[in-house]
């Protein structure tokens, strides 16, 4: 039956328009006006349009290096992330292994863990006198530390790797575990080797899932901000790094949004470039028998996949063990500091390191944490409801605009509308709300909708037939049968928006300084041990999200299939 | 104990240019099962949401107690329906599914009540003891039990159920809709029911109609539908059917005379025709074996357990006969009962 025309009956074309109506109109006072005020401040000066600042921006060789710069090091890091997740989403599809779904779980993690962490964990692993050059000076009696990586190229490739091996990791696994596993006895019938097999069949079907990965992977380095800023330093600077420098160092409105104009087109293009390379994946193979696996280890050549994985464990694991391993054990005033780095980072004293004290910057971050999830998942909720009700894909588009947009031009855009009324009337930190809540509520979107829209209408007619009205019905039906992904999807908001740091550097102000720039402040003035303990505690936040999501997500939408 | 007459009067519904229903009309006496009986496509399960207000018709009327339905929600009309796929609320219990039209439909009972209401109910299922139970640990039998409950608790007036044994293997489908039959009948409750399983409408329906292509094409008593269809269509979607061109030669007051292969048949007198050619219709079980006016020649035999069924010509026409001896392959029969039906323009063998 058409479900267009059930909707309608339901609900009304007025009610139907209310419903589409309310989130347009939010996100065009909060979102598109702001927007296009950057744009006029990049295109005008003194009143008059020009295309001047444009003109100086492009012709400017440091924002031509800029570009090129940022360009080159997304395509080295897509390389190396494919590189390092190849194997391991090969991995992932072809063996078992006690403590597998734990693995599949924490290739989700570095999507939440928060980027200064990662740059927090690169300093400590891989620094000159990190964990890393440290045994290794001890293992072969060196005088000098022998890997020299940080503030170079290879220390944001790296990082970025790390962040982006577990994305290709995942696709290529999803995409990998849905082939139907006779191609490859067909291919063994007809008398095919099995590395031609490979390379004549699995790997072509694979081609979709890799393209959109490599799609995706270069967007998120092409906008990666907290990375570059705090390993590159001041000679490795991306495109959003400039934007910040030009806004928030310089103090040059007009400059900033004019690279940020410059930016959006880019983005914009590589989003559309993105949308069709996952169309390509768009379509899953019916449900076929599973991929078979191998038990492992099991055979002695397995032993070169064990020093794979050991060299993988030291790339993700190493940086992450750092962060908590330094915050109990760097000296504090040459003493074992026990949980006395734990004490600094709950103090309520002003630090002269962070600019405020530390108990409210983690206080601060809840809050607008707090107040940001709600935002997003009500936004989340009710484009999922309007884009359910009215399929447009004009619509849509709209809806989901805030994607496409990156988080430091959506910072400046606040950073500009929080100068005037009416935002100049709100707390500052309401800025850092709208920008959380804007940036993450597509991610409630992308949760929610599919969920909503597998529902069967026969849920809503029985209630209604049982005489609940049609509020009623969304109230005590939907909203339920819903309720694990809005608790799957709120964790996650809450996680990324405490670990955000592109956003909240460009907003902060006075008290308004959030956890990961408190740790950005710390890591600068070289107070590692402080800046470890507040890493570890937006660790554990982070291991808290992802297991919500795996647990409770999972398993909720197995119940529900269709009862 | 809720009691209603509903009447369906010159229904139409189109979704886009497809025509699903198309000026049904029909009525429902208080108590009564009608059962609504059609190959899949036919608009039956159309009527059905028209009726429950899910859908909304493009003309006609429909009336419960003489009061139109049309313009009321779904949630005022007092209309139950139990979906073909059951729709239980996976989030809730079975006592939850049960409770919910209790809870939050027009009368909001209390939780005693409700309580003492669901119990009832299961009582009546037989499923007592499985409140706490949650859909998906229900095999798809018990399942179809909690929507009946669950639509039944809310006392509607008028119950319309949707193919609601369609998704059960054979063996179940027989011993529950014996059930639900005692069950409506014991409630007393006014029930449409719909289905494209011939013996199901013809054991649950106090009236079958058929529907053909969005119309209604005969409604009666179930005996009635098979002895004396007055369709082709009818004729040949209940039960099997032989279907012979025949000539009518001569019309009296009190009789008429059809030549049928060679042969007479005295029939009793007909309503005006359109042409002389027309259908002589017979069931297998209306022919009496071993001698009469016709010879088949059999080419298959289909043994079934207590009979066996026959398939072969007579003048290169197909014929379906049934005996309960060994068959041999000519067979000379008369035939003891049939109707006559006005000709179509192709015959359809079924």
């Amino acid at each position: 039956m058409a479900k267009a025309s059930h909707w309608r009956l339901n609900l009304g074309m007025g009610a139907s328009l209310a419903f589409a109506g309310l989130p347009l109109l939010f996100l065009a006072f909060s979102f598109f006006l702001p927007l296009v005020n950057v744009f006029f401040f990049g295109l005008r000066t003194e009143g008059r349009w020009t295309a001047e600042n444009l003109r100086t921006v492009l012709s400017d060789p440091y924002v031509r290096h800029l570009f090129s710069f940022t360009a080159f090091q997304a395509l080295l890091s897509t390389l190396l992330s494919f590189v390092l997740g190849f194997p391991l989403g090969w991995f992932l599809t072809r063996y078992r292994f006690p403590g597998k779904s734990l693995a599949r779980a924490l290739t989700l993690a570095p999507f939440v863990l928060p980027p200064i962490t990662v740059a927090l964990g690169f300093f400590l692993f891989f620094g000159n006198t990190g964990y890393l050059n440290n045994a290794l000076r001890a293992a072969f009696g060196l005088r000098e530390p022998p890997l020299r990586l940080l503030y170079s190229l290879w220390a944001i490739v790296l990082a970025h790797a790390f962040y982006n091996a577990p994305v290709f990791a995942r696709f290529i696994h999803a995409a990998w575990s849905s082939l139907d596993p006779s191609l490859e006895e067909a291919c063994a019938v007809l008398g095919v080797s099995r590395p031609r097999a490979f390379f004549t069949v699995t790997l072509p079907l694979l081609l979709p899932a890799i393209f959109s990965a490599a799609a995706l992977v270069f967007v998120l380095c092409f906008l990666s901000f907290a990375i570059p800023l705090s390993l590159g330093g001041a000679r490795f600077a991306t495109v959003e790094v400039g934007i910040y420098l030009y806004a928030r160092v310089y103090l040059d409105f007009s400059r900033a949004a004019a690279l940020g104009l410059v930016q959006v087109l880019v983005t914009l293009g590589l989003a559309y470039f993105y949308v069709r390379g996952s169309g390509f994946f768009g379509g899953r193979q019916g449900r076929t028998r599973p991929v078979p696996t191998l038990r492992f280890p099991s055979r002695p050549a397995h032993i070169l996949w064990i020093l794979w994985l050991l060299l993988s464990a030291m790339v993700f694991l190493g940086p992450i063990a750092s962060v908590v391993a330094d915050s109990f054990s760097r000296p504090l005033g040459g003493k074992p500091p026990g949980l006395a780095w734990y004490r600094t980072i709950f103090s309520p004293e002003q630090n002269p390191f962070i600019g405020t004290s530390p108990l409210g910057s983690i206080l601060v971050s809840l809050e607008v944490a707090g107040l940001s999830t709600l935002l997003a998942l009500l936004l989340g909720l009710s484009v999922s409801g309007a884009l359910r009700v009215l399929r447009s894909r004009a619509l849509e588009a709209l809806l989901m605009a805030p994607m496409a947009v990156s988080s430091v031009v959506l910072g400046l855009a606040l950073l500009l509308a929080f100068r005037n009324p009416p935002f100049s009337h709100l707390p500052e930190k309401f800025s850092l709300v709208l920008a959380h809540g804007l940036m993450f509520y597509p991610f409630v979107v992308r949760i929610v909708r599919p969920l909503w829209e597998g529902l069967t209408p026969s849920w809503v007619e029985a209630a209604r037939t049982l005489g609940a009205s049609r509020a009623r019905a969304f109230l005590t039906v939907e909203v339920p049968l819903l309720s694990q992904a809005l608790l799957v999807a709120g964790a996650f908001s809450l996680a990324l928006s405490l670990g955000e740091m592109t956003a909240a550097a460009m907003l902060s102000r006075g008290e308004l300084v959030t956890i990961p720039l408190a740790i950005y402040r710390f890591l600068s003035a070289r107070r590692f041990g402080a800046a470890s303990a507040m890493a570890s505690l937006l660790i554990l936040i982070t291991v808290a999200a992802v297991a919500v999501w795996e647990w409770i997500g999972e398993r909720s939408l197995r119940a529900y299939g269709q009862a | 104990m809720p009691m209603a007459r509903l009447e369906v009067e010159n229904l139409q519904k189109r979704f886009g240019e497809v025509v699903a229903v198309d000026g049904v009309s029909f009525a429902v006496e208080a108590g009564e099962i009608l059962v609504l009986l059609g190959p899949s496509g036919c608009g039956k399960t159309t009527v059905l949401r028209c009726i429950a207000g899910l859908e909304r018709p493009d003309r006609g009327e429909i009336r419960l107690d003489g009061r139109s339905l049309l313009g009321l929600a779904p949630e005022k009309r007092g209309v139950g329906l139990v979906f073909q796929n059951y729709a239980l609320f996976p989030h809730l219990t079975v006592a939850g599914n049960i409770a919910y039209g209790l809870r939050h439909g027009r009368y909001r009972l209390s939780r005693q009540t409700r309580k003492k209401k669901v119990a009832e109910l299961l009582d009546l299922v037989g499923l007592s003891g499985y409140e706490q139970r949650k859909p998906h640990e229900l095999s798809e039998g018990q399942k179809q039990r909690v929507a009946l409950a669950r639509a039944l608790a809310v006392e509607p007036k008028v119950l319309l159920l949707d193919e609601p044994l369609s998704a059960l293997d054979a063996a179940l489908r027989v011993e529950l809709r014996r059930e639900l039959r005692r069950i409506l009948k014991e409630r007393g409750t006014t029930s449409v029911y719909v289905t494209h399983d011939q013996e199901e409408a013809l054991v649950l329906g106090d009236r079958v109609g058929v529907m053909r292509e969005g119309k209604l094409e005969q409604v009666d008593r179930p005996q009635e539908l098979y002895e004396r269809p007055r369709t082709l269509f009818v004729a040949q979607f209940l039960g099997r059917a032989n279907l012979w061109p025949a000539q009518v030669l001569r019309k009296e007051a009190d009789k008429a005379l059809v030549a049928v292969f060679g042969a007479q048949l005295e029939v009793e007198p007909l309503g005006p025709l359109s042409s002389s050619e027309v259908l002589l219709f017979f069931r297998p079980e209306w022919v009496e074996l071993g001698e009469g006016p016709f010879l088949a020649e059999i080419e298959e035999a289909d043994y079934l357990g207590d009979h066996w069924e026959l398939r072969g010509k007579v003048h290169d026409f197909p014929v379906l006969l049934r005996t309960t001896g060994k068959p041999s392959q000519f067979v000379r029969f008369r035939i003891q009962r049939f109707l006559i039906l006005p000709n179509a323009s192709f015959l359809n063998h079924s």
